[in-house]
């Protein structure tokens, strides 16, 4: 098992976000997470990339307790997380933030493959390397916040919302990307309200509402469920 | 009100100011990476250019050093000063954020105890010159103002044609000094890999250490390198003004604040422009009025930043600011 959180219980303060949540991924997989706003899908994408510590539970990965490790750590270990919003930093430029996907990385020569690879996942990039990243669009912007966590490379790719305000036009073209890096070789965990292309695109899926695992299963049999189709899908 | 005395110094009275300026800006550099990566205005840092100066003052006692040394002693022992000064002043930088902040930043203590707790490092180390070192030692610690021998003779290296200006050799070193340690601190930040961290980490905490960042190295790395300019800013004022105190960080701090204030608080190039600006204005104001009007000036200049443009002039983070 690539990712096992056990009975995760995470607070803010006085709000307990995450009431004992248990949820793996397999190396190779694509596994979704979905609900609703609020349901606690981006403190699940926190508690594992360790920007917040957890309560109570634990979180192993790659073999390793990482529970008490910091966010800086665990990406050390491969431990990526592309964060809701796209956490792109505005004043530097396209190169500049793809670098500091590779900050932590000396293997020159791979970070160079990385680059092509991220400029052929995503031309776009490419034609604006020099440009403020705070002056793309926001389909720009995710493609670049994208772009930058692969250039971490990681084990596990936590993407928290990547469709969030895109036209659907683009969703579909994010999602494709994100179908080609996993066929590349790279177990990706996602974090969608748009449920309907996470569970189609995904292995396994788990259902968290406020705060609960509510309900686990592989994509198409989430698709066909009575209760997920009313709840998240808007079909009767 | 007195024009006349102002114009017809003009520019005797701007070189003055540019002095002034250059050693505030370097003291405003640390007022502003502190708050540029932690959103906290470090109350200490004045004192970490006060243990500049007397560092350089203990060099200068230890190694016998005095004007009309030859050529070679005089830079020998300046350069020794500047190092022990940065190193110092770089320590004490450091203590205070592992004994004050960090602890407090564990606990995620609320912002306001940690000006407090600042204002406290601040006053012990007044006291630790004022009273607690005179206890042990005696003079020259005490309260009162200690002289630094002037190891660099003053002299008129050259005189601006056209304007008839004389400039010393002191002027040069300070305002020199001054802009190669910015530009160097400049480059660093805007090319480094740590630097580019440290942008990181001022634009946004969280996703620098999705990055990989570690936070408190950043924070380490920015009170060094705040001390280490407060350093050198301490080892060009003893230079210019041959003297220390316990408490010269007062009123230098609370200038050198206003300078990053001014040029914008969390922008590297801010602090040097309002620095050089203050200086300026605080001598032309001299002028004008009186030399009682010199540190009104700042807080005048405070407040109406303050009030009326916040942001300073140039006005972006840390994060934000580059070429
Ligand atoms: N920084 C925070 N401080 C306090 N409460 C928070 C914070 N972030 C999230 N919450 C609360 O935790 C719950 C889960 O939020 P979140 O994990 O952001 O949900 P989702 O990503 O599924 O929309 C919500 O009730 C939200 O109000
Ligand atoms: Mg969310």
């Amino acid at each position: 098992m690539l990712l096992e959180m056990k009975d995760a219980v995470l607070s803010y303060g006085k709000i307990e976000a995450l009431h004992g949540i248990s949820v793996h991924v397999e190396e190779g997989e694509v596994v979704s997470l979905i609900g609703a706003n609020g349901a606690g899908k981006t403190s699940t994408m926190r508690a594992l990339s360790g920007v917040r510590g957890l309560s109570a539970g634990s979180v192993v990965f790659d073999g390793q307790d990482v529970t008490k490790m910091r966010a800086d750590q665990r990406l050390r270990k491969g431990l990526v997380l592309c964060p809701e919003g796209r956490g792109i930093f505005p004043g530097m430029t396209v190169t500049e933030n793809l670098n500091m996907g590779a900050y932590t990385r000396k293997d020159k020569s791979a970070i160079d493959e990385d680059y092509d690879r991220v400029f052929d996942l995503f031309p776009r990039l490419l034609e604006r390397k020099k440009q403020i990243a705070g002056t793309m669009s926001g389909g720009e912007q995710q493609m670049l916040a994208i772009g930058r966590a692969l250039m971490s490379r990681p084990k596990l790719l936590m993407l928290d919302e990547p469709s969030m305000g895109l036209a659907p036009m683009l969703i579909q073209q994010i999602f494709d990307i994100i179908t080609e890096i996993s066929q590349q070789g790279t177990t990706i965990l996602v974090v969608e309200q748009n449920a309907k292309q996470a569970l189609s695109r995904s292995d396994r899926a788990y259902v968290l509402e406020t705060g609960n695992i509510v309900k686990t299963g592989t994509g198409p049999e989430l698709l066909d469920d009575p209760s997920v189709r009313e709840a998240y899908l808007g079909v009767a | 009100m007195d024009f006349d005395a102002l114009i017809s110094g003009l520019d005797r009275h701007t070189l003055d100011g540019i002095t002034r300026g250059s050693i505030y800006a370097l003291v405003a550099l640390g007022y502003t990476m502190v708050y540029g990566v932690m959103k906290l205005i470090n109350f200490a840092h004045s004192e970490v250019f006060m243990v500049g100066t007397w560092t350089v003052l203990g060099v200068y006692t230890v190694l016998g050093a005095t004007s009309g040394m030859g050529v070679g002693a005089v830079i020998g022992a300046t350069v020794l000063a500047l190092l022990a000064a940065m190193l110092a002043s770089a320590g004490t930088a450091l203590a205070v954020e592992r004994i004050a902040y960090r602890p407090l930043r564990k606990k995620g203590a609320p912002p306001l105890i940690f000006l407090i707790t600042g204002i406290g490092c601040s006053l012990v180390l007044v006291e630790t010159f004022g009273q607690v070192l005179k206890a042990f030692f005696g003079p020259p610690f005490g309260r009162v103002t200690v002289n630094v021998p002037s190891v660099i003779e003053t002299k008129v290296v050259f005189t601006i044609p056209g304007l008839d200006l004389p400039v010393t050799n002191t002027r040069l070193l300070i305002i020199i000094g001054a802009i190669v340690m910015m530009v160097a601190l400049d480059t660093f930040v805007n090319k480094s890999r740590l630097g580019r961290g440290v942008r990181a980490v001022a634009q946004d905490p969280d996703t620098a250490s999705l990055m990989g960042v570690n936070q408190e190295r950043v924070i380490m790395l920015v009170f060094v390198l705040g001390g280490a300019m407060a350093g050198v800013a301490a080892l060009l004022f003893t230079v210019q003004y041959d003297i220390t105190k316990f408490d010269i960080g007062f009123i230098i701090g609370i200038k050198a604040f206003t300078a990053a204030v001014l040029g914008g608080i969390g922008n590297l190039r801010g602090a040097l422009v309002g620095g050089l600006l203050l200086g300026v204005v605080e001598v032309y104001a001299s002028q004008i009025w009186d030399s009682s009007w010199t540190d009104v000036t700042a807080f005048i200049v405070l407040v109406l930043v303050l009030m009326f443009r916040p942001t300073g002039l140039l006005g972006e983070s840390l994060g934000k600011a580059r070429a």
